[in-house]
């Protein structure tokens, strides 16, 4: 028996049996996604392994505490900027009392008393780990001599009215703090690299730290629903004009990412469900067959799913996501089915001969329909992302059951006995248009050729360019709350752009002491040069064990006991009040105990309180494990071009110390190339597949040159569009390129074979142009329900894909058929529609 | 003499001014100062620091011109000069050698200490910065200021500015919120005009220049 013989058999006369193998088939796709299903929620793992910018950026937000950072704003009228700096202290207290939030900044930390309290708490390991000169000269400053002179000096200068000494006595009383601060305090300039407060003072900006368990999607769900109803309070007290309370940071972006995905997977695949619903209805007229499809689909997507959790253990959120994708495909091949059963049942033909009639008619064009969009998507392997790639498998894998199925299955659904025939528009309307086209191929090409040409001709010209934007700003959500608090927060405070980062992982203290030692000098170098506007690295905090050691021995020929004696005289003489000095007693305590005491000294993490502000400072550059540790430096712009990116690599590194370049802008940045080369190279592949899959099935090179015409004209009617609507491209919808020629290329394979074996040629080539109409406008319509997705990634996806399609649609209906027929004699054509036997009208 | 201190009190006792007549008092004294922008006058200071036992004194010559620019050069023990050209803030102590040099405008908490010494002798849109409360004594009147804006209040809780009949400064008092005082005396005050080069200052050769807030 033949294939579609058997097939026809089986869905007809063992039902029974279909119907087990569905269920059996349905139950392990089940239990497997019950007992397996893991999701992936890292958007990260969108991007490309093997670049070191994407992995750089994965070690920062996995294990750096920063990535739990919220950054509050509050924005007043300008007449209320006292109020607001009045109301700000008010508010950093507020948000101190929330249970979600560990730790605020809201100044400087050095302006408050326990700033200056926390900072002499560490003073001690900062001074051991002066370099030999600097220490050596520092602890000079504790002989006796010396001890008196410089109190005698500051009361002159208190006298004289500096307000100097004030500050310095209130500090550090010894004179030996500021020494071991000093490598520090070029880099605790927090209110200098990132102010807190704008020029015009209308905007104040308070940094918190969050307890949230995981970065997890749902953790910052229910973060963010906390800080919301805080959000809504927090105007209490506040008795000014309007006052915006503003929240951004990673778990707000990630919060309303995961939430506006929700909605977008279910706004659009209610719209898709909905559109193909309502073109499959105007063109059949049926419902059966639309439910049947559905569920055919759905059973589709529920095997793919379950072997792709097999394959890959688990999956991306987005994956999951971008599965309508497959919807929007699989609906092609139930239409086309359907439309060739429907048409032999309205000649008359049982269920039976109908759907082996079916079968055997489009069988081939579905396999490698089916093939070239496997194997489209496939290609997505190349892209090197880990969610790329499962995208690419799990929609081959659907596309390939949904070949199968919409030629087995879906039949199940259709009814044994079928309805009257009754007048189809559509079909009369398109096998006139064929019947045409085929009579008299001139005017029509005369029409779509030059137009066709016009757009390749623009998407070819460089002037209006296509707009390709990389920026952070292209994937977060059209409506965000925390892109519209960054935007504010970087349109009143310009000079906050994100820096680059610099990841060094070391294997002990010494190694991360010394390497960061190197690159602040190399990155001091650039700055000077000015290559760099800025920089700040952990260099100050990442202790140098040999050096604390060697330091700690020379501490011990100070005599402790004269320098104390001294310090009080000096205090007494010069008429100082000796309680404002205490700090520098207990200082010298310590200094004493490090002289004399064995063993290794406290850490410095566990003196600092937990509560104190210099933590955001740390956290900056050390991770949980703090040999893990990174350096920032602040470009003189914000990273955008190839040439900024390369300088800084060439740049940036030093000989002997392996570091990660890596912060967002960058590695957007540097995933340009790779983003073009997705664009072209893949997309250049994949039209070689299918030229060479169409050469193998036509072997016809007249029929193989227009449909390779109109695939490249469609290409580049879609890039003219996009050009000429503005429609930027971003680093996810190049791939709308290779959907489109995997699924614009099935639309002419479906006409071109159906051409080579018709009987009647009108007839026969309608029985297949209105299913792939059809089919084209379910797949634009779904494609282009994403268009109302929230995120502008998804988006960008539909437009152009549903651009892509259209042209793909037209160039196969106004081009590939009219060129098809001028490529045959007249007398061919002629004779090809002549009715061999008699057809009903509507067919 | 306590008896004469106590019958005195009567006759020094002071009137709250409206706040309609210490509108008319700040015009006339900005009518004033607007007619001779500049003034200078001999000091003297008596300053009570926390950090200190005893307060220190100190005497000498202050220049201004309006809105910003000032010298202010102090004799005795302690010498030094501070020059401000509005921009840049200079303290040069000659028996160091050594000067500090302050950038302002840059936010830091020593524009709001600026800002309060200009006032008083410049007392333009003084209401802008200040809640001003005044009383009229039988030989002037006295201002009593209080910051309105925190950054100020920060470093400045009360300031008190003594005024003679014909608007001229003869005494100020800043209270600190640490509770640091200074209380300054002026006399020999005259609006002649100054030269500019007053208000530069140029540190001389051999001395050691710091910058204790950055640049």
């Amino acid at each position: 028996m033949r294939l579609h013989s058997l097939i026809a058999h089986l869905v007809t006369q063992r039902r029974g049996f279909v119907w087990s193998a569905i269920a059996l088939l349905c139950a392990a796709s089940v239990y497997i996604l019950v007992t397996r299903l893991k999701l992936d929620s890292e958007v990260l793992n969108l991007l490309p392994s093997g670049f070191e910018s994407v992995e750089g950026l994965k070690v920062y937000n996995r294990d750096f505490a920063q990535v739990r950072d919220l950054t509050f704003a509050l924005v007043c009228q300008p007449d209320d900027v006292d109020k607001l700096e009045e109301f700000g202290p008010q508010f950093a207290e507020k948000l101190r009392a929330q249970p979600w939030c560990t730790r605020v900044l809201s100044g400087a930390p050095i302006e408050t008393p326990e700033g200056i309290r926390d900072l002499q708490s560490i003073a001690l390991p900062l001074l051991l780990n002066l370099e030999p000169a600097a220490f050596d000269e520092t602890i000079s400053l504790l002989k006796p001599e010396k001890i008196a002179e410089r109190l005698h000096r500051l009361h002159s200068e208190l006298e004289a009215g500096s307000p100097r000494p004030q500050i310095e006595l209130g500090l550090d009383p010894l004179g030996v703090i500021a020494p071991a601060l000093k490598p520090f305090a070029s880099n605790a300039a927090i209110e200098e690299d990132q102010p807190l407060a704008s020029r015009d003072r209308t905007m104040r900006v308070f940094l918190t730290v969050t307890n949230q368990p995981t970065i997890g999607a749902i953790d910052c769900q229910k973060l963010m629903q906390e800080v919301k109803a805080f959000q809504a309070n927090a105007h209490e007290g506040w008795d000014g004009g309007p006052l915006q309370i503003l929240v951004t940071g990673r778990s707000a972006y990630v919060a309303e990412i995961s939430l506006s995905m929700r909605h977008d997977i279910v706004v659009t695949l209610l719209g898709s469900i909905f559109l193909v619903g309502g073109v499959f209805y105007i063109g059949f007229h049926r419902w059966l067959p639309l439910i049947g499809m559905g569920l055919t689909l759905l059973l589709c997507c529920l095997v793919a799913l379950a072997t792709g959790l097999l394959i890959f253990h688990q999956l991306n959120m987005v994956t999951i996501g971008f599965c309508a994708i497959l919807i929007g495909l699989g609906v092609d091949f139930a239409i086309l089915v359907f439309g060739r059963y429907q048409q032999a049942r309205d000649e008359g033909i049982d269920h039976q001969a109908a759907i082996s009639e079916a079968v055997k008619g489009l069988g081939k064009a579905i396999f490698f329909g089916a093939l070239t969009t496997a194997v489209g998507f496939m290609a997505l392997m190349l892209a090197g992302s880990q969610g790329f790639t499962q995208l690419g498998v799990l929609i081959a894998l659907g596309i390939s059951f949904a070949g199968i199925f919409m030629m087995t299955v879906f039949f199940l659904f259709l009814p044994r006995k079928s309805s009257a025939p009754r007048k189809d528009w559509m079909f009369a309307m398109v096998k006139n248009y064929v019947r045409w086209t085929v009579r008299r191929p001139a005017p029509m090409l005369w029409i779509s050729t030059p137009l066709l040409l016009i757009l390749t001709a623009i998407a070819f010209s460089p002037k209006p360019p296509i707009i390709f934007d990389v920026s952070t700003h292209s994937m977060e959500p059209k409506r965000s709350d925390a892109g519209y608090a960054l935007k504010t927060i970087m349109a009143k405070m310009p000079s906050r752009w994100e820096p680059v980062i610099g990841i060094v992982r070391t294997a002990d203290p010494q190694q991360s002491h010394d390497y960061w030692q190197k690159v602040a000098a190399h990155w001091n170098d650039l700055q000077v040069a000015g290559k760099i506007k800025s920089f700040s690295t952990p260099a100050a905090l990442a202790l140098s064990p040999r050096r604390l050691q060697t330091n700690r021995e020379k501490l011990r020929t100070i005599d402790f006991v004269a320098a104390r004696t001294a310090f009080d005289s000096a205090i007494a003489s010069e008429g100082f009040s000796r309680e404002t000095f205490d700090s520098a007693f207990v200082l010298l305590d310590q200094l004493n105990g490090a002289a004399t005491l064995p063993g290794e000294l406290p850490d410095w993490r566990t003196q600092l309180p937990q509560k104190s502000s210099w933590w955001f400072l740390v956290d900056r550059y050390f991770a949980h494990d703090p040999l893990l540790t990174t350096g920032f430096v602040t470009t003189n712009e914000p990273v955008a071009t190839q040439e900024q990116k390369e300088m800084l690599r060439r740049e940036l590194p030093v000989e002997g110390v392996p570091m990660v370049l890596s912060g967002w802008s960058f590695t957007l940045t540097d995933l340009v190339p790779w983003s073009h080369r997705q664009l072209i190279l893949i997309s250049a592949l994949m039209a070689v597949f299918d030229a060479t899959l169409l050469a193998l099935l036509y072997r016809d090179w007249r029929l193989w040159l227009i449909q390779v015409a109109t695939l490249t004209m469609a290409v580049c009617a879609m890039i003219a569009s996009m050009k000429l609507l503005q429609l930027p491209l971003n680093l996810l919808n190049v791939l709308a390129f290779r959907l489109v020629l995997a699924i614009g290329v099935d639309y002419g394979i479906y006409v071109l074979l159906v051409w080579q074996k018709a009987r009647q040629l009108d007839h026969d080539v309608a029985g297949v142009v209105k299913p792939v109409i059809l089919a084209g406008l379910t797949a634009i319509c779904g494609f282009g329900s994403l268009g109302i997705a929230n995120n502008p990634t998804l988006a960008g996806l539909g437009y152009a894909c549903a651009l892509g399609l259209f042209w793909s649609l037209a160039a196969t209906i106004f081009f590939t058929l009219p060129a098809a027929a001028a490529a045959e004699p007249r007398s061919w054509r002629e004779e090809s529609l002549k009715p061999r036997i008699p057809h009903p009208e509507n067919v | 003499m306590a008896s004469l201190v106590f019958l005195a009190v009567p006759l020094v006792s002071a009137e709250p001014v409206s706040p309609a007549d210490l509108k008319a008092l700040l015009a006339r004294i900005k009518e004033k100062r607007a007619a001779a922008p500049q003034v200078q006058a001999d000091f003297q200071e008596e300053k009570t620091v926390h950090m200190l036992n005893k307060p220190i004194a100190s005497s000498g010559k202050m220049w201004f011109q309006s809105p910003n620019k000032f010298r202010r050069e102090a004799k005795g023990n302690s010498p030094s000069i501070t020059v401000s050209d509005g921009q840049h803030l200079w303290i040069y102590y000659p028996k160091f050698k050594s000067a500090e040099h302050y950038s302002l405008g840059k936010r830091s908490p020593l524009d709001a200490g600026i800002a309060a010494i200009t006032a008083s002798l410049n007392l333009e849109n003084v209401e802008g910065t200040y809640h001003i409360a005044g009383t009229k004594e039988a030989d002037g009147y006295q201002l009593q200021l209080t910051p309105r804006n925190p950054s100020m209040k920060r470093l400045l809780q009360s300031f008190s500015i003594r005024l003679n009949n014909e608007l001229q400064v003869v005494r100020t008092e800043m209270l600190q919120p640490n509770g640091d005082r200074i209380i300054t005396t002026y006399s020999n005050e005259s609006r002649t005009p100054i030269p500019a080069s007053t208000f530069e200052f140029t540190p001389p050769a051999g001395t050691d220049v710091t910058n204790p807030l950055g640049k």
